[in-house]
Order: C-alpha cells, then structure tokens, then sequence
C-alpha cells in the first residue's frame, strides 16, 4: 500500500515538478555537493572539481548541474536501487526536495550502513597543525576535520578527514616535487583516527596544533558524513596553490552550511591560515584550543628546573638508576617528580622517531616507573601563544626611504609571502623566516626607478639549543640582489648556511658558517664561489624586534666582502610595522652606508 | 653537491618523519617503527601536499601496529591500546594519573563521566600491576586492566 502511494507521489512530482528540477539544480546544496566551482579558483569555473567519472550519473554531470540532477532522481528513485547506496546525501537532497516517503531508504546497503554507525559526530572541529622550524615544506601548515564523537575530552577516539595527494613511490625524482605542484596527483579525502594525527605532528613534526570548533549543529554535521561516504575513492585534482587541503574543507562546510560564503570570493591561493580566518570571519568557529607539541610541554618542563636539576635530569634520563643516588634523592618529592617527568619525556622525545631498542624501553619504562611513584604534579601549561589567526596577513607592502652614501632614495617592495625575522611575531615562530617571492624598486635623486632586489625564496630557521634538544639553525636563501663588484650591480645568487642558535632571555644568538654562488657581470667566472660566516644577535621585547647581523663572503677570485646591519622593528598594529635599518656594506678599501626607514602594510 | 646541499637544507630535520611502517617484530611498549625507505623527495612531498600513498583509508582500517589485524571499525578498550604509540601515551597518563589517552580509553571501556577520576586514581595507583614489564604487551595491558578494574567496587560493572 505504502509501496503504490509512493508510486503515485513519484510520478506526480515526476510530471508536476520537472519544471521545477531547473530551480532546484541552482540551490547552493545541489551544487555543493557536486563541488560545482561557484568562481571562487580559477580553474574549472562553474564546473565540478570533481575529476572522476564515478562521481557524475549523467555522462555531462561534471558540466551540467541540471542533467546529472535528472540522472540521479532516475537512478535513486526506485526502493533498492543500488545508486542510493553510494550517494546517500544526494538521496537525502531529492528527498527532502521533492517529498520522497521512504522510511529505510538504505535498508539495502550494508556497507554504508556499518560505516555510518561508526562515523557519528556530535562536534566538527577544524585543526590547523601550524608550522615548525626545520621543515620549510609544513611552512603554510595543513588544515584538516575532526569529528568528535561526544562532547568529552575523548578526542582520541574522534576521527580526522584529510585532504591529501595521492602519491605512488614509483616517482623517485624531483618530477615528483613538479607534478604535486602542478596537479599531476589525484588527491582524494581519506579518513583516520585522530590520535594518528596527534601522533604525528605533535609527537614526531613538534608542531603545535590549533583546534577550532565550528558552529555546526547535529543536522549540519550529519550532510557532511554523509557526503563524505559519497568521496569515498573519489578523485580530485590536488594543486598545491588553491585546490589543497584548505579549499577541500570549506567546501565541505559549504555543503554542511549551502549558502555560508566561504567560497565567494576568487582566490589563487588558499593558506590554511586564511581557512581559519575565513570561517572565524564568517562566525563560524565558537571554541578555539591549543595543543603543544611534545617538544614545547618538554620545554615548559624543563624551564621549571634550575640549571643543576636540569643537568640531573639529563643524567637520569641516560642513567635512571641514578634515582637511588644521594644527589638525587637529596632533592623534595616534588622537584624530583618534575626532574623524573622531565627525564622522561626527553627520553621519548630524542627516540621519536626511532626503533625499539632494549634500552630506550627500559629506561623509559625505569622512568614512568618512578614518576608513578613520585607525588603528581601538575604539568605547567607553555606559554600562551597568539593564535596563528591573529597574526599578520600573509602578503606585503611597504614604502621605504633614506639614504645610501651621499644619494637620497625612495622604496617600494611587495612580497608575496610571508614572514621574515622582525616582522610583526604575534602568531609566528620566533627565530623562524619564509619569505617567497619578493620585488623591490628604488628610485633616486640621480637615476631612474630600478630594481633593487628580487627575493625568489629566503628561508631561516634559527631554532635554539637546549640542555634538551640540539638542533641544527640553517638558512638558504636566492635570487636577484645589489652588491658591490666594481661599482653596484645586480648579481644573482644562492646562499646558504648552518650552525647554531642559543637563547638567553630575550636574547638569541646564532653562529653559523655561509656559502654563496654568484653570477654577475663584472666577476670574470661565470658562477663565483665563496665561503664565510654570519653571526648576529636577536633580542624581542613586547613589540620591539631587534637585529644587529653581520656576514662576510671571500670569493675565488680573491674578492671581499661583508655586511652588517643593525635593524628594528616597532609593530604599530596587527597589520602596521614601521622599521628602521642601518647597513655597512664593506669590500677590500671601501664601503657603503645605507639607513633606511621603512612603514611595511601586511594584508590578506 | 649543490643539490644535495640545498636538498638537505630544505629538508631539515624532517627526513623520515612520515612513513609508519606497520607490524614489526613486537607489538608493545613504545613500538614506534620508522624506515627512512620513502626517501627525501618523497617525503618532502608527502609533507607539501599532505599525501597518502597508496589507496586512501576510509575508516575501514585502523593503524594497528600488527597485533591486531582486525581493523576494527570503531575503536573498543583493546583496538585502541593496540594502535600505534597509543599504548605508551596510555602508560604515561596512568604513571601520572591523567592525560587524553586515559580518557580516551576510559570512554571506550564504557566508564561513565561520573566515574572516570575515580577510573583514573585506580589506574595511577595500579601501575605497576597493569605494567608489569618493560615488554608488556596490549593484549596483557588489556588483561591486567580489567582483572584491575575487577577487584574495584565501582568499576567492577564496566568489565
């Protein structure tokens, strides 16, 4: 009975409402569950991302919103059909438009259904793992979904949708690197426990990792899951630049929340970054949490220890048998609860990445035994960081002027992205630097508008040594640039260099030994080679940021030269930074002085 | 050698960091096994574009570590202190007394809200029962908690 009333609203809406198939093929949910580009890249416009023909029904769905919304009413329509198995969203859309009464529409499809009963969420939260020092390519971070099964704090048993390439280990080449920038990998969404998330950027990348709760309620989050059944081994493209990780996301909150205005505006890159602020923008986010990596909890740790029970702790930590020591047992329960706790992670810290072995488990395990037996004490939060949100815009402006030598002169610069030592550092690494594609002109008194320098890519890593970690600081740096060879030419250049960074205070030092190649008119090899240092110093207090540097090159063909500059920042707001600059550019006989003050406008 | 270097440079200390190689010859404490057999470009890749090699997990599969093949859907007391790391992060919160993972394992367990500081006490103080050696395994873990969880007066229900 049921079966023939259906049958008969079936065909009314088939007659009456085929009309009315052209207005619904226009609502935002339709086309957001078929990853129709409403113009927000510049690929595909009004087109389906979608680049797989086992995702359209109709042989132009990927063009056509209206022709595959006809195919899929034909093939989701009948009880049983087998389409309804692999696109339950679609199936709930055309329901709910168009009044289909099926109280177990899927009673068929025992795959779908055993997934669904173990993908359930109460929350959807958006995680941003953030950038860290020594790892330019996690530089613009990642952002991925969690949805949490509860509202407890059992986030390790929630599980995370990721965006991702899908690679083969086929390609052992740097062709590799070119195709997963230009497209040539499929990238599809897969699904995962979070806790392998934590596992590895927490625990094996040290990055930080910002949680934010979206303002999804039940039925929202439930569009989502069901849509993300429909990805299931589906392909995209994967660009690195704007179809990524991020743009995935918000496409799949537009599909949660049609009609959200994530996806209105053009963009030709999406910076994670920008996805949190988007969606914060858009009132999206209600909650925001931060989780420190294993390595800064190590750090806060360690910084509750003065320096003789930090050296105890090391110890312990390759001796745990130095527990029944008088040294140690010299010490309150409490401080050698912190000692034996700061021992342990270091322990686990330095053999992260490493295999078993007997050793590390048993000390570990000597460890955790005695801080078991040790009073608990709480562990100390890391210091509060801005969240990487509230930082600067990842693009740049700024005007400069001043003067070099006897010459007064005018600068403009733009840089694409994104942050270098001394620019505004609330919601960035200290010590860490990337900068990618930056133009400078300079014009004066004397000669015309000029270029001054072209930064391809500059990246710094200073990452500081402690009792506890010993990293490597190291930068690399190319492009075009000013440099005295007879008189001040353009040479082009690579420099790079490593050595060590340490903090005192507010105070960073660093050492490290340079190498550069250059090619310019006047040096008769055609790439010159050289071989120097770089030292210099950096000192952060509130919103001052202090540089005094210096490098120095002696090239094969027996020429000199060195710089060193002292420079200041002084943030005047989020996106306001006002700079001062005093350069000595040094060669055998001679040199130049440069001071220069600069007003540098960060946006978007 | 140029390329070398700058390849170097830019791949910083993260060389190795993504490929979890599953099993291995044991399957308890701190079995965290990483081969460096993916090489440099590919990692450095597989950071860039956040990949995955192979077919995508679907939530089908849940990253043992080689104990347990069952791939079980839904994460139970024993298939999450059989995953990857997680049986380490479980013995540090139990040493102290609290921690996520300790959560995480009293909700899979079934411990309701009301119960869990006390579920986390009987855990801190049980410690050196539930470990009792460095090369304890999940499965013994699992044993050694619910036998704990038994003598308990509140917990008994849960087991």
């Amino acid at each position: 009975m049921r079966f023939a009333l259906s049958c008969v609203i079936l065909f009314y809406c088939l007659g009456a409402q085929a009309a009315d198939l052209e207005t619904l093929a226009e609502q935002p949910r339709w086309r957001a569950l078929l990853h129709i580009n409403p113009g927000a890249t510049l690929r595909d416009r009004q087109r389906s991302y979608v680049d797989d023909d086992d995702f359209f029904l109709a042989a132009d769905g990927a063009d056509d919103p209206l022709a595959e919304l006809r195919a899929t009413r034909r093939a989701l329509a009948p009880a049983g059909a087998a389409e309804r198995c692999r696109f339950p969203a679609r199936y709930r859309f055309l329901a709910e438009q168009l009044g289909w009464d099926d109280p177990a529409p899927f009673a068929h499809c025992a795959d779908y259904q055993e997934w669904r009963a173990a993908v359930h969420a109460k929350r959807a939260v958006l995680v941003f793992p953030a950038s860290y020092l020594n790892s330019p390519s996690s530089m613009f971070g990642h952002t991925l979904m969690r949805l949490d099964q509860g509202d407890d704090g059992a986030v390790w048993l929630s599980w995370a949708i990721n965006f991702g390439a899908v690679t083969t280990e086929d390609d052992n080449s740097l062709f590799y690197i070119y195709r997963g920038l230009a497209g040539g990998y499929p990238g599809r969404f897969n699904l995962v426990p979070y806790v392998q998330k934590i596992q590895q950027y927490s625990n094996m990348e040290s990055r930080d990792i910002w949680e934010y709760t979206l303002d999804l309620d039940q039925g929202e989050i439930d569009w989502m899951i069901d849509h993300l059944w429909e990805l299931k081994d589906i392909n995209f493209d994967y660009y690195f630049f704007d179809e990524n990780c991020s743009f995935r996301l918000l496409e799949l909150v537009e599909v949660a929340r049609p009609g959200s205005g994530l996806l209105d505006d053009l963009r030709f890159a999406e910076l994670p970054v920008n996805t949190v602020r988007s969606l914060d923008q858009e009132g999206l986010v209600t909650e925001r949490h931060y989780r420190p990596s294993k390595e800064q909890e190590l750090q806060a740790l360690s910084e509750r220890l003065d320096r003789d029970e930090r050296v105890l702790a090391r110890r312990l930590a390759d001796d745990p048998g130095l527990a029944d020591s008088a040294a140690f047992q010299a010490y309150p329960e409490t401080r050698r609860a912190l000692m034996a706790r700061t021992a342990y992670r270091y322990v686990r810290f330095v053999n992260r990445k490493a295999a078993r072995t007997e050793d590390v488990a048993g000390r570990s395990f000597a460890l955790l035994s005695l801080v078991n037996r040790l009073p608990a004490v709480p562990e100390p939060a890391p210091a509060g960081r801005t969240p990487p949100e509230q930082g600067h815009g990842s693009q740049m402006l700024a005007v400069a002027g001043g003067q070099r030598g006897a010459d007064d002169f005018g600068e403009l610069t733009y840089r694409l992205t994104y942050h270098d030592l001394l620019d505004n550092r609330a919601g960035f690494l200290d010590g860490a630097q990337i900068q990618g594609l930056g133009i400078t002109l300079r014009g004066t008194e004397s000669q015309a508008v000029d270029l001054e320098a072209l930064d391809v890519v500059s990246i710094r890593s200073l990452a500081p040594r402690t009792e506890f970690a010993k990293p490597l600081s190291w930068y690399v740096e190319g492009g075009l640039e000013r440099v005295w060879a007879g008189r001040r030419r353009l040479a082009r250049y690579v420099q790079g260099g490593a050595g060590a960074s340490w903090r005192l205070g507010n105070l960073q030092p660093y050492l490290l030994a340079s190498a550069r190649a250059e090619n310019n008119s006047d040096f008769a090899p055609l790439i010159t080679t050289g071989g120097g240092a770089e030292a210099g110093i950096l000192y952060h207090a509130g919103r001052w940021q202090w540089q005094l540097g210096g490098a120095g090159h002696y090239f094969i063909n027996d020429v000199y030269r060195h710089r060193t500059t002292l420079a200041v920042q002084y943030a005047l707001a989020r996106q306001h930074g006002l700079r001062a600059e005093v350069e000595r550019e040094g060669w055998r006989g001679d040199g130049d002085t440069e001071f220069k003050l600069q007003w540098r406008w960060y946006f978007d | 050698m140029k390329k070398v270097f700058l390849a170097a440079a830019l791949l910083g200390a993260s060389v190795s960091a993504q490929a979890t190689a599953p099993g291995g010859p044991g399957c308890g404490w701190g079995n965290l096994i990483f081969e460096g057999k993916s090489g440099m470009p590919v990692h450095l890749l597989a950071t860039i574009v956040n990949g995955t090699s192979g077919n995508a997990t679907f939530g089908m599969t849940s990253g043992t570590n080689g104990c347990d093949t069952s791939g079980a859907l839904t994460y139970s007391g024993e298939s999450l202190l059989s995953m990857n790391g997680v049986l380490e992060e479980v013995a540090q919160d139990m040493a102290t007394g609290d921690g996520e993972a300790l959560t995480a394992l009293s909700v899979s367990i079934g411990v309701e809200g009301t119960d869990r500081a006390h579920f986390n006490s009987v855990m801190h103080d049980n410690f050196a029962a539930i470990f009792p050696r460095q090369d304890v395994s999940a499965a013994e873990v699992m044993q050694n908690i619910t036998a704990v969880m038994q003598q308990d007066q509140k917990l008994a229900k849960y087991v």
